[in-house]
């Protein structure tokens, strides 16, 4: 979707410069600049304050709904265990605990071990995530590339149907001999379909041709090219992919569950879902339960599951504001014009 | 875009083929009886949390193994939470494996689909030790067409469900719970407890006791009748006594003897929290110690039926030997020396002595800490109880006492039959969402079982269950008259 | 042929991006695929390993889709199933943008992140955890709503045995979960968007509303129509969470809340059959994939740059 085609298919873009406008806004850029600060009563840059103060608001209540749940979690561990058995959960507990806690303290090797796990699988799997889906959606959004819509629809068939639970595991462990690797960890999640439709849009918007037309003409390598222009214009979409890739690593637990049975490989949500699994299985078979009860005694209940929680999702949400600087500040300007 | 799937489709069939390659080529590539006289390993699947002190208890059994049938045991633990989805993948994927722990609808569902080896020429020669000390109701219960597919847990094999009761409540109000037969005679006892213990419920949620024998389990409407006529299966939701006692348990609802959440709670009531008057549960001998010991406070039951053995109580725990099996002769000469000899069972599953237990000068044992933080094992998952070491708190003629309880039992109408649901599949997928639909609700007394019951019979006609009550008929007079 | 490989040639940098993407979509995706061919044979295991087993399984057509379409529920779930997917496309499109486009526009940039943030929070619920919360909310017991009726005087509902309130509840969970994740992407692609644009329309005098409307939209205009066909793709398909453990499993609410995945995991938890549950995996990917080139065609006679393929 390039500049030069979006003048027949685009009848509102009638505030967007044409191609040859560009080269004349560029010069007199600076010129608009100052135009623009010294009419700064009338500035259109931002919305009207009032207007501004109203959606804060309306967003505030949203956010906090949406970080409610998350502080109630964080209540709930901090309860005593009885309390919640006799009245349920209750935003003020009757009687606060650190049980929870102290179970978790308790299994600090298991727990540091799956954090330890989880990161490297983590930054690993983002980094060559990114990397194969860069390449792969930049290459089918490039018109000289004859066969991109081929492998368009190889990548976006794969995104409906898939091979079914037994089969994926067959080829992982007995073709591919992944099995308690972390590898299997890594490997299985790298691609996704809809990412790579996603940064195909993105580089076909923020990379028009008309900028790689000069550098090809300067003799750039189509590799250069990559990693000098078009990586740092389509740094939002990158940073969106490495962000989604990332939250998926981190909060995937049901590859462990199929693929890894040693326990120095379980990641940390594999563990909280082991734990929660556990639990389920406890209810459901109050007989074995029982039967079994010193087993039992040492399995964590739901205070433990919170604070499993708490402790799983944490650094994931602290380390998110890494990547909103790539979604708010905007890294792009000026970078269509040489 | 044709050229473009068709160029797809030769893609996926060309991979195919090489992948049949490669997955059979693997497999036939694997040791048979050691080559050359070397041990063989067998691989055991079994569920539980997976132990630190695994590799070390089994580096003994190996050790003890060796000698006496020249094998070795690699054992993997599964989790309890993942237990049933990673199982089965294992068992679909075709895995190379030799013995897994199963039970109930799995066991008869993969060995319907032909997952486990039928065992009854094993059990004759290299188990038949372990054949004469298991107790026969156990085998006839688990055989599936005629044969046995794995080797139960010598245990409990009968059910009885019982009322329980919180003691101290019975004492305080001075209950006569002898009197106590069906859910009606709970009655007196539930209205004192409401109006004079606020902070006791008096009904621990349970879904109210019906009489059958189910073919599925409680809440799928096909039952043979545990009284009168035992040949015939019914869906009991028509009955009367079905009415009759989701009435009862409606009125609780009612007058409040349960919570108000009774049909979507997964609550289980952990027992040590004292907040319930009477509850149901399945007893085995020495339950009530049992359970008065992880209470920490005295509980007592009654009867609700006759100690009966059933297709579920038998099939609580088994192992059984995988079709996939490269050795099974091997994998059977473990499981017979597992089921017949204390020095190995108690090894595998109480650990080493002096490391996670010692004995008593009265040969009963004590745990260690060791066992309980390195190496604790479901033991009910692994083989005969009877062999097991007593620890000093057990009453002594425990064993003894399970082995009365099961030759007491009486035999339930389909001890042994198991439907084969083939020719009926779609009707049960859709009797199985209605019966989920409507049997909480019902079975815990919170809708008006003079409305709902019918709607609910009404939608299991549509559902077509007739033509599944026809062919669970035809399948079990044919089984009755092959086993006159 | 010899054109075949002087293509190769010319393409040879484009292809050797593809590559390594492409081993894995072959491996990881398209080799397993031959396993949906289960959807129509009766498994029975061979201990000869799988592939022996998917052999030796003798065909039986269509038998194992029979029941998804041959009982009354069959309708239901069908309904439940679209319609909540519908309106899920429709206001995730709306709710998301809208809020990409105002976190955007906030004076406050800080305010903007913080917000950010926090509306990402739910994603990392999972749906175990966020039933129990809902639970909290919609007790009859101790719930909250509850406890608000009370002090208007209103009788106490008892949420989990009437229906007639879950499509409304389910909708608002499913947005409050999505929004902040689905966000993400139009924000990108916001900031992506040229200034100049802006400045241009400012001068010919556009209010904000104007230059959203004009500048804004049109240009992620792309993004919201590729991903929408997507989400068209899976039109058969839900979140399961959301519609079996909010609703805990309720039987009376099975009329609203059912929809084809849990219609499919509840019946076949008696029956444990593989072919079965392969089947229905096979026919929402069909009818999607349907849907999705159905769509495309469309979108390409309207607007050819803006569709998928």
């Amino acid at each position: 979707m390039c500049l030069h085609e979006g003048r027949k298919s685009r009848p509102a873009a009638k505030y967007m410069p044409n191609e040859l406008d560009q080269t004349s806004v560029a010069i007199s850029q600076p010129l608009e600049e100052m135009k623009v600060k010294r009419k700064k009563t009338r500035n259109y840059h931002n919305l009207h304050p009032v207007t501004n103060k109203i959606v804060s608001v309306l967003l505030g209540i949203f956010t906090l709904m949406c970080v409610f749940p998350f502080i109630y979690v964080i209540i709930i561990s901090f309860t005593s265990e009885e309390s919640i058995v006799r009245n349920g959960f209750e935003i003020i507990p009757k009687a606060w605990s650190i049980d929870a806690y102290h179970y978790l303290w308790n299994v600090k090797e298991q727990l540091f071990r799956s954090y330890g796990v989880t990161i490297l699988v983590t930054i690993v799997g983002t980094i060559i995530s990114v990397l194969m889906i860069s390449f792969y959606s930049y290459a089918i959004s490039r018109p000289q590339f004859k066969y991109r819509r081929f492998f368009t629809f190889l990548a976006f068939f794969t995104m409906l149907f898939s091979g079914g639970l037994v089969p994926t595991y067959i080829v992982v462990t007995q073709f591919l001999h992944l099995k308690n690797t972390i590898w299997a960890l890594i490997l299985p999640l790298a691609m996704n379909a809809f990412y790579i439709i996603i940064m195909r849009t993105f580089f076909l918007k923020s990379v028009p041709e008309s900028i790689l037309e000069s550098a090809r003409i300067d003799g750039a390598s189509e590799w250069r090219i990559f990693f000098q222009i078009v990586f740092p214009l389509s740094l939002p979409g990158i940073a969106t992919i490495a962000l989604f890739s990332t939250l998926g690593y981190w909060n995937d637990w049901f590859t462990a569950l199929l693929y890894i049975e040693e326990p120095k490989l379980v990641p940390l949500q594999s563990l909280l879902m082991k734990i929660e699994a556990n639990l389920e299985f406890m209810r459901q078979n109050v007989e074995i339960s029982i039967m079994q009860q010193s087993l039992f005694d040492t399995i964590p209940q739901d205070t433990a599951k919170m604070a499993m929680v708490v402790i799983a999702t944490l650094p994931i949400a602290v380390s998110y504001p890494f990547f909103q600087k790539y979604f708010i500040s905007g890294l792009t300007i000026g970078g269509v014009k040489e | 875009m044709k050229k473009r799937l068709g160029l797809l489709l030769a893609l996926v069939l060309s991979i195919g083929t090489i992948l049949s390659a490669c997955t059979s080529k693997d497999s036939s590539t694997s040791e048979k009886d050691g080559k050359n006289g070397q041990p063989y390993e067998i691989k055991w699947y079994t569920i539980g949390t997976p132990q630190k002190d695994t590799d070390k208890v089994f580096a003994e059994v190996n050790k003890y193994l060796k000698k006496k049938i020249n094998a070795t045991v690699k054992m993997t633990q599964i989790d309890w939470g993942d237990w049933d989805q990673k199982s089965q993948v294992i068992i679909n994927s075709g895995e190379s494996f030799d013995i897994t722990f199963t039970n109930g609808t799995k066991y008869v569902q993969n060995a319907q689909k032909g997952a486990f080896m039928a065992i009854d020429d094993l059990l004759n020669k290299e188990g038949k030790d372990l054949k004469q000390v298991i107790d026969p109701a156990l085998l006839e219960g688990i055989k599936i067409n005629g044969k046995v597919y794995g080797v139960p847990t010598n245990k409990e094999a009968a059910r009885q469900s019982v009322y329980t009761f919180n003691k101290r409540l019975v004492d305080k109000y001075q209950f006569d719970i002898t009197k106590v037969k069906t859910l009606e005679d709970l009655e007196p006892m539930l209205k004192v407890i409401k109006e004079s213990e606020p902070t006791i419920t008096p009904v621990a949620t349970f879904k109210a006791y019906l009489p059958y024998d189910y073919i599925f389990n409680n809440e799928l409407p096909f039952g043979f009748p545990l009284e009168g006529d035992r040949d015939h299966v019914i869906n009991f939701f028509e009955s009367d006594l079905a009415m009759q006692t989701y009435k009862t348990m409606h009125n609780y609802y009612k007058a409040g003897y349960l919570k108000e959440d009774a049909a979507t709670s997964k609550d289980s009531w952990p027992m040590d929290v004292e907040n319930w008057f009477v509850r149901m549960g399945d007893s085995a001998p020495y339950a009530d110690l049992l359970w008065s010991r992880s209470a920490k406070y005295d509980v007592v039951s009654v009867p609700a039926e006759e100690p009966t053995t059933f297709n579920d109580s038998v099939s609580g725990a088994i192992q059984a030997i995988s079709a996939t099996s490269k050795n099974p002769k091997k994998a059977m000469e473990f499981l017979n020396l597992l089921n017949t000899d204390p020095y190995l069972r108690n090894l595998v599953d109480k650990g080493i002595e002096g490391v996670h237990y010692k004995k008593n000068d009265n040969g009963t044992i004590k745990d260690l800490p060791a066992r309980v933080e390195k190496y604790n094992i479901p033991t009910y998952s692994i083989g005969n109880f009877y062999t097991l070491y007593l620890y000093d708190n057990d009453p002594k003629d425990k064993w003894d006492k399970f082995k009365e309880f099961n030759s007491a039992a009486k035999p339930a109408p389909t001890l042994g039959f198991h439907f084969n649901n083939d020719p009926v599949r779609s009707e049960i997928a859709a009797i199985t969402n209605i019966s989920k639909e409507f049997y909480p609700a019902l079975a815990t007394g919170s809708v008006d079982p003079e409305e709902y019951l019918p709607k609910y019979n009404k939608k299991l006609k549509e559902a077509g269950i007739d033509k599944v009550l026809k062919e669970i008929q035809k399948q079990f007079d044919e089984w009755k008259s092959k086993n006159k | 042929m010899k054109r075949f490989l002087r293509d190769i040639y010319i393409n040879r940098i484009w292809l050797l991006m593809v590559l390594p993407g492409t081993i894995w979509l072959l491996l990881f995706s398209y080799l397993p695929m031959f396993g949906q061919v289960l959807a129509f044979k009766k498994f029975r295991i061979d201990p000869d390993g799988f592939f022996a087993s998917v052999m030796n399984s003798e065909w039986v057509g269509l038998d194992n889709f029979k029941y998804l379409f041959s009982t009354n529920d069959a309708f239901i779930i069908t309904r439940n199933t679209i319609l909540y997917n519908l309106i899920f496309i429709v206001l995730g499109l709306i709710a998301a943008v809208t809020t990409a486009i105002l976190l955007s526009e906030l004076a406050n940039k800080k305010l903007s992140k913080v917000y950010q943030t926090g509306m990402l929070f739910p994603h990392f619920i999972s749906w175990v955890i966020g039933s129990y919360f809902v639970f909290t909310f919609l007790s009859s017991e101790h719930g909250l709503l509850n406890n608000i009726l009370s002090w208007f005087h209103i009788d106490p509902i008892s949420w989990y045995s009437d229906p007639k309130y879950w499509p409304f509840i389910l909708v608002f969970i499913s947005l409050w979960k999505g929004i902040g994740y689905g966000s993400i992407v139009y924000l990108a692609a916001i900031v992506g968007i040229d200034r100049t644009y802006y400045e241009a329309a400012m001068i010919d005098g556009a209010s904000k509303w104007k230059q959203i409307k004009h500048v804004t939209l049109p240009m992620i205009k792309p993004l919201m129509i590729i991903l929408t066909i997507m989400n068209l793709g899976r039109i058969f398909n839900s979140d399961f969470g959301l519609f079996f453990q909010v609703p805990r499993d309720s039987g009376a609410l099975y009329p609203v809340t059912n929809v084809i995945d849990t219609f499919v995991y509840r019946g076949l938890m008696t029956l444990g059959d593989i072919g079965m549950s392969t089947a229905a995996g096979l026919y929402q990917s069909a009818v999607g994939f349907v849907l999705v080139i159905i769509t495309n065609y469309i979108v390409r006679k309207i607007d050819e740059e803006s569709a998928l393929f």
